[in-house]
């Protein structure tokens, strides 16, 4: 090897250089955001829920991040708004997610704000929709003979109802609808709001810059 | 390996390492490079120029949001009561009562407050003339400002001779606005003059009987569920209101709402979370549900959220766009958008999210169940732009006014 | 190939045997930015700015090649005393019943059967109307003005003999004033005395089957009855105002109007029925409808003064028309029962300027 020194100091210059505008630019851009306007912290029920998305791995098929309508029709399909980086202000780590197998679920609260819906897609998504591939998550749920007081019982249609007795939820699964029913960014993001806006386009006509 | 860097004059050692000279790069390789340095330039500045347009959007998102009562009296006017009592104020034979020559635009401004306020539901004498009353409340989508605003030009101009003197503004309808803070319509002229200004001529009496309480088995379905069925509040809200795409119910004819329920049964409507929950209803459950949301006031919870152009909302609510044949909204789901039993659903108050997420879905052919594939054509003929603009114009609009009918009476909706 | 050995000499040649060095490093990058311009340039032209247009989206539909008429938008209506009235005339149009109430003895509006406030091309647009009167008319065999012709609405259309003064406005009323400036405002640019295109309603030709009001029955409920109403009564709001007009009846226009007819009706029907969906039905449902719907009683005609068959030799003959006309055995004309009271109730107030 010849000139390993000016080889050396090209490429540390490189990846310097590449950290400073991935990693060191953004992040004090990030940094200096605050919450949107309407955006609330997270109450300890919700925390715990948001903990059970992350165990879960909910990351892995639901994404976080509807996009605008110059990218995807999201808001045609009720996902809500093109998101904006004060959205995520509260999510440590945040739970973006990049893979699209299961609908967005930014803002799944407003979107489908039922607790019972939900306690029983989660024991069951076939019980709802008999296309769904979502995974079922029995092990949420306790099946009893029947309800004490204080129990929150699953509505289940007829062939996946319990034979007999009933499922209750877990604490675990309140906590991850109550998670679930908060997720509701539907305020209206500031103008000067962060976001990649590289594929908004000005039309033919109105909405022009 | 230094002595290596230069060619050695000697006969080559063992320890030669190759080495080439540096060849000058092929013009055609220079190019691309060129052309992709242009490239990336060019996306660059059109990059900047989208975030200004992202930037707009969410401006006018924002804009979009209730108005902060900037208006004046003429443009709200026009916006607000034109449709129903007609830009020249002379209402409509037999159905909406003139506000030119009304004892009630002529009396104590806090009459016609108390009216925008509240709405009403009975009969009513106007100008010698009588007339089943049937009058949103504003309420929900109006500031204190733009109530004042509407009540000082109305009066201004078919009422009160003096009433530029006696103008009222914003703190005057918020007192009038805590003063009855829990009441539904005004039953009618009756009332209205009984409890606000007893100067106003004899008014019809109110309609007699009250209105029937709903089945409780019905009240049962909305607030527990039954079965796999889950709560119809539990998504539609206590009140019916909905939210984003949860559609309102509050105020939907009775006949149309059984009727979706029985499309999610056969299939002609696509909800799985509708049909699971339909499937479970019998016929006459279909029909309370339908009577109990059709007599459900409750105020306004939608506002513009899609950045539509609003003007262009109105335009197509109003009028309709001819060159794309669309006609205007209002002409069949009726003046204001209240609806008319028992085909054409009330359009007012509903969320935007929910009317464009049904017009897109009428235009893919997702949803097919309009009479005479009259829905299809229309959210066709709009594009992306013209759908949102017209579900954020819908969203400003007051909730369906109360119609205090017997139960099960579609046509009194 | 020879580039390169060039190349190659030059730099075995330490220094440039041929030509000045400079000058072809100078060369090299002129041909390499010119390549490079030309790539990219290509590229936009392609990508950005569409110019191969098969690829992505299909080419666009070829013009429409017919130039109709534009009136103008209610936005350029002037200030002043000319937009006064125009509105006023364009209020008229819109909710006759309650500007012209004196004379309005049923449910309807210009706007009913005229689609678009007088605008829509092919449902009878006042702004053609306006540039083809004077006009000779065979229906009262005389010249008509402009508002001879809106006489003659009222008389029919708008049934003027149930409405509270008992027949149209009386000749030189605000009324017609009105209503000539709005459409006056409406051919704004038209050519004066050319039937332009878009006119009336559009002729049908009798299809070979003719019409038959029980076919019509048929296509009457599967595309009119959602609006109109099963019993062809139209439908209110919940106000009691009329959404949807009446079609036949005492609400509905009397059998001397123009609508009346069945060829009127039909062409009416295809160009503009269902509502939206202009061309939905085929020539021979829209006369088969138009049949159905005309072949119900309404008012009768205000210029029946003697029995109908004889009304129906002087003022129907050779109509495409039930009037006169034996249907299962009951004789259409005579009219439905005048209402007990004039239709409209007491006045309205006047409009406000």
């Amino acid at each position: 090897m010849n000139r390993l020194l000016p080889l050396s100091i090209v490429a540390l210059g490189i990846l310097a250089f590449a950290t400073l505008m991935l990693v060191v630019v953004p992040g004090m851009q990030i940094r200096s955001q605050s919450p949107s306007p309407g955006l609330l912290p997270y109450t300890q029920a919700e925390l715990r829920g948001r903990e059970q998305y992350v165990s879960l791995g909910c990351l892995y098929c639901h994404s976080q991040q509807p996009r605008a309508s110059d990218q995807a029709p999201d808001d045609q399909r009720g996902w809500g708004r093109a998101s904006v980086a004060s959205d995520y202000v509260y999510d440590q780590p945040h739970q973006l997610g990049t893979m699209r197998t299961g609908p967005d679920l930014l803002n799944v609260g407003a979107r489908l704000p039922s607790q019972a819906w939900h306690l029983t897609h989660l024991l069951q998504p076939r019980a709802i929709f008999d296309w769904s591939i979502m995974p079922a998550y029995p092990f949420l749920f306790e099946q009893k003979p029947a309800a004490e007081p204080g129990d929150v019982v699953v509505a289940l249609p007829p062939g996946y109802a319990a034979q007999n007795g009933v499922f209750v939820a877990s604490q675990q699964a309140l906590d991850l609808v109550t998670y679930l029913q908060g997720l509701d960014r539907t305020y209206p993001a500031l103008p000067d709001a962060v976001r990649d806006d590289g594929y908004a386009e000005p039309d033919d006509e109105g909405r022009k810059p | 390996m230094k002595r290596n860097r230069r060619p050695d004059p000697t006969p080559p050692d063992e320890s030669f390492e190759p080495y080439e000279e540096p060849r000058t790069i092929p013009i055609p390789v220079l190019s691309i490079a060129v052309a992709l340095a242009l490239w990336g330039g060019l996306t660059l500045y059109q990059n900047g120029q989208a975030v200004g347009v992202g930037q707009q959007e969410r401006a006018d998102d924002l804009a979009a949001q209730p108005a902060l009562g900037t208006d004046s009296g003429a443009v709200l006017f026009e916006a607000r009561c034109a449709t129903c009592h007609q830009p020249n104020g002379v209402g409509v034979r037999n159905a909406v009562p003139p506000l030119m020559g009304s004892e009630f635009v002529a009396a104590a401004p806090q009459v016609m407050t108390q009216i925008l306020l509240h709405g009403i539901d009975g009969p009513i004498s106007v100008a010698g003339r009588q007339f089943n009353g049937h009058m949103p409340s504003f309420s929900s989508v109006l500031p204190d400002q733009e109530i004042a605003a509407i009540v000082n030009y109305a009066r201004n101009r078919f009422g009160a001779p003096h009433s530029s003197q006696l103008a009222i503004d914003s703190d005057f309808v918020a007192e009038q606005r805590s003063k009855y803070p829990n009441r539904g319509s005004w039953f009618g002229g009756e009332e209205i003059a009984a409890v606000l200004d007893t100067t106003l001529p004899s008014q019809p009496p109110a309609r007699s009987g009250s209105i029937e309480s709903a089945n409780p088995a019905v009240l049962k379905l909305i607030n527990d569920g039954r079965g796999p069925a889950w709560a119809c509040s539990s998504c539609h809200g206590s009140e019916g209101q909905g939210g984003e795409t949860v559609p309102r119910l509050a105020g939907l004819p009775s006949g149309y709402i059984a009727k979706q329920l029985k499309d999610y049964v056969a299939g002609d409507r696509h909800n799985e979370t509708m049909t699971l929950v339909a499937s479970t209803l019998t016929e006459d459950e279909m029909t309370g549900l339908g009577n109990y949301y059709s007599r459900l006031r409750s105020p306004s919870n939608a506002a513009p959220s899609l950045g539509g152009d609003l003007e262009r909302g109105e335009q197509l609510a109003l009028e309709g766009d001819w060159s794309l044949d669309v006609p205007g909204c209002f002409s069949c789901h009726g003046p204001s958008g209240f609806g008319v039993a028992p085909g054409f659903p009330s359009l007012a108050a509903q969320h935007p999210a929910y009317t464009a997420a049904q017009l897109a879905a009428w235009a893919g052919g997702q949803r097919d169940n309009a009479p005479v594939a009259l829905m299809n054509h229309i959210a066709i003929a709009l594009d992306d732009d013209d759908r949102r603009a017209v579900a954020d114009y819908l969203a400003t609009l007051p909730p369906v006014p109360a119609t205090g009918g017997p139960a099960g009476d579609d046509e009194d909706e | 190939m020879n580039d390169m050995d060039q190349e190659r000499r030059e730099v075995e040649g330490h220094e440039g045997r041929d030509r000045p060095r400079s000058g072809r490093r100078a060369l090299r990058w002129i041909f390499a930015v010119g390549g490079g311009l030309g790539l990219f340039a290509a590229g936009l032209l392609v990508f950005d700015f569409d110019l191969i247009r098969s690829w992505g989206e299909p080419a666009d539909a070829p013009e429409t090649a017919t130039a109709m008429f534009e009136p103008p938008s209610e936005a350029d209506i002037p200030d002043g005393p000319a937009g006064d009235a125009i509105r006023l005339g364009m209020e008229i149009f819109k909710n006759t019943g309650t500007n012209a109430s004196d004379h309005v003895g049923n449910s309807l509006s210009c706007a009913n059967c005229h689609l678009d406030g007088g605008r829509r091309a092919d449902s009878a647009p006042m702004w053609a109307a306006w540039v083809t009167y004077p006009l000779f008319r065979s229906k009262n065999n005389s010249m008509n003005t402009m508002e001879d012709r809106i006489k003659g609405c009222f008389t029919y259309s708008m049934n003027a003999q149930d409405s509270i003064s008992g027949g149209p406005p009386p000749a030189g009323d605000d009324i017609y004033r009105n209503l000539q400036t709005y459409m006056h405002w409406l051919a704004t640019g038209a050519a004066t005395n050319v039937k332009p295109a878009g006119a009336g309603y559009p002729a049908l030709e009798l299809p070979e089957q003719g019409y038959d009001p029980a076919r019509g029955e048929d296509v009457f409920q599967a595309n009119c009855a959602a609006c109109h109403g099963a019993d062809g009564q139209g439908q209110q709001d919940a106000n009691g105002r009329y959404t949807f007009p009446p079609l036949w009846g005492p609400q509905s226009y009397n059998w001397g109007a123009g609508m009346a007819r069945v060829n009127t009706a039909a062409g009416f029907i295809k160009a503009n029925m269902p509502l939206g969906q202009p061309g939905r039905l085929t020539d021979q449902q829209a006369w088969d409808v138009a049949a159905y719907l005309n072949s119900h009683e309404r008012p009768k005609d205000p210029r029946q003064t003697g029995t109908v068959e004889e009304a129906a030799a002087k003022d129907h003959a050779g109509e495409e028309t039930y009037y006169g006309k034996i249907l299962n055995g009951v004789l259409l004309g005579t009219g439905t029962p005048r209402p007990s009271a004039p239709i409209g109730g007491t006045p309205a107030p006047a409009p406000v300027q």
